[in-house]
């Protein structure tokens, strides 16, 4: 057995324990994404970090040794898991209205509870059994709205109007656009549709609409 | 090193000759095998009788390809960038008892016939050739030539030592890595010296890929011999049965050098069972990587050699746990010729060089924009002053140093007002660069930072072996912001947010090739954050290389009409009449720069 401090509370565990087994013998928790206990711990995803005697290392992975300080959350260790998430997010098409997993995945609740911008209303519209209302043809504005609202309306048969507001990121504009104009939603139904934040949209995604609302029509 | 005087007792003709044509990769590439033919062809032309010596290279680049020429009577005379024709002039000539033509002879003596020594030239007196003495003077393809050298006299005195000793030495030494990190090596060794367990492996580090670093391949395709007594050390101061040398597939001369290396050294004894009559065995393997450049990682390197291909977390280390889950050492190639030198010369001769903190001498490769790009070996602790100006020659005419990138793409750039800085681990790692494997790149006025920043990106990039998350996506992510700050469309925020992206990687990725990756990046945004801002708010590029910030004009005060430009336009850019000024439409212009080539009145201008 040895003896190590998670936030300076002292704990015992195994020798050929990890960090993370510490952590959470001592009822603290650290977000995970990539390990698998006792399956799969090569250490890829680095959310996991915690410090160990202030070096920032993958909880998942690193072996305890004797009076090791570990700190598992600090407002550096809590940058560098947001940073690695959004980077994730960043090459990730967030499709939830087409995603098999209808929202209701490991990575979006990951997001959501480190507090992570950019993940549309309908990743948090778990649909009951339910198809999702974009796919069926309606004119809902979930994908391309800022979740945080538990989506209630879409969950009901209500198509989302967006009172959450829009999602800056263009990416996602294009992905959601295209989605529409599959489904031939009309410029002026789009407009209407916007028509909550149409006036505020920033000039960047405002051309946007406007270029891919002239190609198609 | 007159061996024509050593050999020469009055039974051999004056005429006798000795030639020295090195044969590396790099010789080759300037025409060294042409030249051998020519030398050959115009000995028998010349009915002279002479040895041909295929050697190694000394590492002045910039003469390449050169020859040595020794004779009794007359000093050992180098003669620089000869080209197949020149070589039976100069042999006839030199027989004859004139030197001209030549660049220096080797010899203690001050001048001879107006030729000066190789001392008096800068880029030789001012190294010291600790490492690398033998590179360009023996042949590296026969064990006798080092032999004579000295060599194999570490080993036998290693043997004699128990294994403690040895590693005692090396530790009183100070001698720490060379490949980049400057882990004492002794260290390491204690660590697997320590472990309990049957078998132990030795690793020599020769994957080598960092864009303007050569000094591995340099030596180990001149003097394999050398590295090969160092891993043996190594080897018999843990207790290996077996050591493997890691060389890329990219450079075939090295491995087969070495190849040839091994196999004699298993003929004369210092390989295999029963090593000198001590009860030491050890075998050594020679293993060509698929070559990538991550794994001259250390966790990557072992997993290439087992069958696999990525880097793992580390602890355990490679001295717990390393190749097939052995205690294993990994050294780079210069490290283990270090080991080999300092037991065939004693620790003095080592220690005297360097600072307090780190020992010896280092070889560093200058390459970019010098006079004389090279690899030059100096004590550590040289200013990078003395090694960019006085040994490689400075920039150009016309041009100023800007900046210079220590250690490769995992380096940073040490920008022109701190070329004062001495080369040594802990300074240049306070000033956001690292020693690396010790490659210089001189960045000039010409060259854009945020350009130079994008290329080793871009490297790092596709070398990047996509296992963990920081170094896959980030990178890529660094990549396209500096992609946008080229083009003018970034704005003040995406430089922020670039510095942190980049301590987030480096903070948090599995590895040191993530965890140096934003290096480039972080350095200079350091020192250049000016011209950072001025693409940003300017949209200007000010050493005009970035194409999406420049545009090209023809000057109508200058242009003749002639027509070329419009001519060898690919996108028909350019329109006009024969013998009135051209015009070029901006709309269409693709930024080739065809135009600023081709016109013969240096009418096109870059604004």
């Amino acid at each position: 057995m040895v003896k190590v401090y998670v936030n300076n509370n002292e704990v015992e565990v195994s020798q050929d324990a990890l960090v993370i087994d510490a952590v959470e013998k001592a009822g603290y928790e650290v977000p995970t994404l990539c390990y698998l206990k006792g399956l799969f711990n090569e250490a890829t995803c680095r959310i996991c970090v915690v410090k160990v005697n202030g070096k920032v290392v993958p909880s998942c992975r690193f072996p305890v040794f004797e009076g090791a300080r570990i700190i598992v959350d600090d407002s550096e260790l809590r940058r560098l898991r947001r940073v690695n998430l959004e980077l994730l997010l960043a090459t990730h098409e967030i499709k939830c209205w087409s995603c098999v997993r209808k929202g209701m995945c490991e990575l979006l609740s990951l997001s959501k509870r480190l507090g992570v911008e950019g993940i549309p209303v309908c990743s948090e519209c778990p649909l009951r059994g339910r198809s999702c209302l974009v796919l069926k043809g309606f004119p809902c504005l979930g994908p391309l709205t800022v979740a945080g609202c538990d989506a209630e309306c879409p969950r009901r048969g209500s198509p989302c109007i967006g009172c959450r507001g829009y999602i800056m990121s263009e990416d996602v504009w294009v992905r959601a656009l295209e989605e529409f104009y599959k489904d031939n939603v009309s410029l002026n139904e789009l407009k209407s549709l916007i028509s909550f934040f149409w006036s505020y949209l920033p000039q960047n995604l405002y051309r946007l609409v406007r270029e891919v609302s002239n190609v198609e029509y | 090193m007159s061996e024509a005087l050593e050999l020469g007792s009055g039974t051999r003709k004056i005429s006798e000759l000795i030639v020295r044509v090195p044969l590396a990769s790099c010789t080759l590439a300037a025409g060294a095998s042409k030249v051998l033919e020519s030398i050959e062809k115009a000995l028998g032309k010349l009915g002279l009788e002479a040895r041909v010596k295929k050697t190694g290279c000394m590492g002045l680049c910039y003469l390449d390809p050169w020859i040595e020429l020794e004779s009794r009577g007359l000093p050992p005379t180098i003669y620089a960038n000869v080209k197949p024709e020149q070589a039976e002039g100069i042999i006839r000539r030199y027989v004859e008892g004139d030197l001209s033509g030549a660049l220096a002879v080797r010899s203690e003596a001050s001048g001879f016939k107006g030729v000066p020594t190789l001392n008096s030239l800068p880029e030789w007196r001012l190294q010291v050739r600790y490492v690398s003495r033998n590179c360009g003077f023996i042949d590296p393809e026969s064990i006798e030539d080092y032999l004579r050298t000295g060599g194999y006299s570490g080993l036998k005195k290693a043997l004699k030592l128990g294994r403690e000793e040895v590693i005692e030495i090396v530790r009183k030494s100070g001698l720490r890595g060379r490949g980049g990190a400057g882990f004492p090596t002794w260290y390491k060794w204690r660590v697997a010296y320590e472990q309990r367990s049957d078998v132990k492996y030795v690793i020599c580090n020769g994957d080598e890929g960092d864009p303007g670093a050569f000094m591995n391949r340099l030596l180990a395709e001149s003097d394999p011999h050398r590295v090969l007594e160092g891993l043996i050390i190594a080897g018999y101061a843990i207790g290996a049965s077996r050591g493997y040398i890691f060389v890329r597939a990219e450079k075939p001369l090295m491995a087969d050098r070495l190849e040839v290396a091994v196999r004699q050294a298993r003929d004369y004894g210092f390989l295999g069972e029963k090593i000198l009559g001590t009860d030491f065995s050890f075998d050594v393997e020679v293993y060509r990587s698929a070559g990538a450049f991550v794994c001259g990682e250390e966790t990557a390197l072992i997993a290439a050699i087992e069958g696999r291909s990525r880097p793992r977390q580390r602890p355990p280390y490679p001295a717990t746990s390393g190749l097939w889950g052995k205690p294993t050492v990994i050294n780079n190639v210069e490290t283990l010729a270090h080991v080999a030198t300092i037991f065939q010369t004693g620790l003095d001769e080592f220690t005297k060089y360097g600072t307090e903190r780190s020992k010896g001498t280092k070889m560093f490769c200058v390459t970019g924009s010098v006079r004389k790009t090279g690899v030059y070996e100096v004590p550590i602790g040289t200013k990078i002053r003395t090694l960019v100006y006085e040994l490689a020659g400075g920039p150009p005419d016309g041009r100023s140093v800007k900046a210079v990138q220590v250690g490769g793409p995992s380096g940073g750039c040490i920008p022109a007002d701190l070329l004062d800085l001495e080369l040594d681990y802990e300074t240049l790692q306070s000033y956001g660069a690292i020693m690396g494997s010790g490659g210089l790149v001189v960045i000039d006025n010409t060259n854009c930072m945020v350009d130079v920043a994008k290329y080793f990106i871009t490297f790092t990039l596709a070398e990047s072996c996509g296992k963990c998350l920081p170094c896959r996506v980030g990178v890529k992510v660094l990549g396209d912001i500096l992609e946008k700050v080229a083009s003018g469309t970034a704005t003040l925020e995406d430089l922020e947010l670039l510095r942190e992206l980049g301590e987030s990687i480096m903070r948090s990725s599995l590895c040191a090739l993530g965890g140096t990756a934003p290096n480039p990046v972080l350095s200079t945004l350091r020192y250049f954050k000016n011209e950072y801002e001025e693409h940003v708010v300017m949209r200007r590029c000010p050493a005009k290389v970035c194409s999406r910030l420049v545009t090209y004009e023809i000057d109508p005060a200058r242009c003749r009409g002639c027509g070329q430009c419009a001519k060898n336009c690919p996108v028909s850019a350019i329109s006009g009449q024969p013998g009135k000024a051209f015009k070029i439409d901006t709309s269409r212009c693709t930024k080739c720069g065809q135009c600023l080539i081709i016109c013969p009145f240096g009418a096109v201008v870059k604004g």
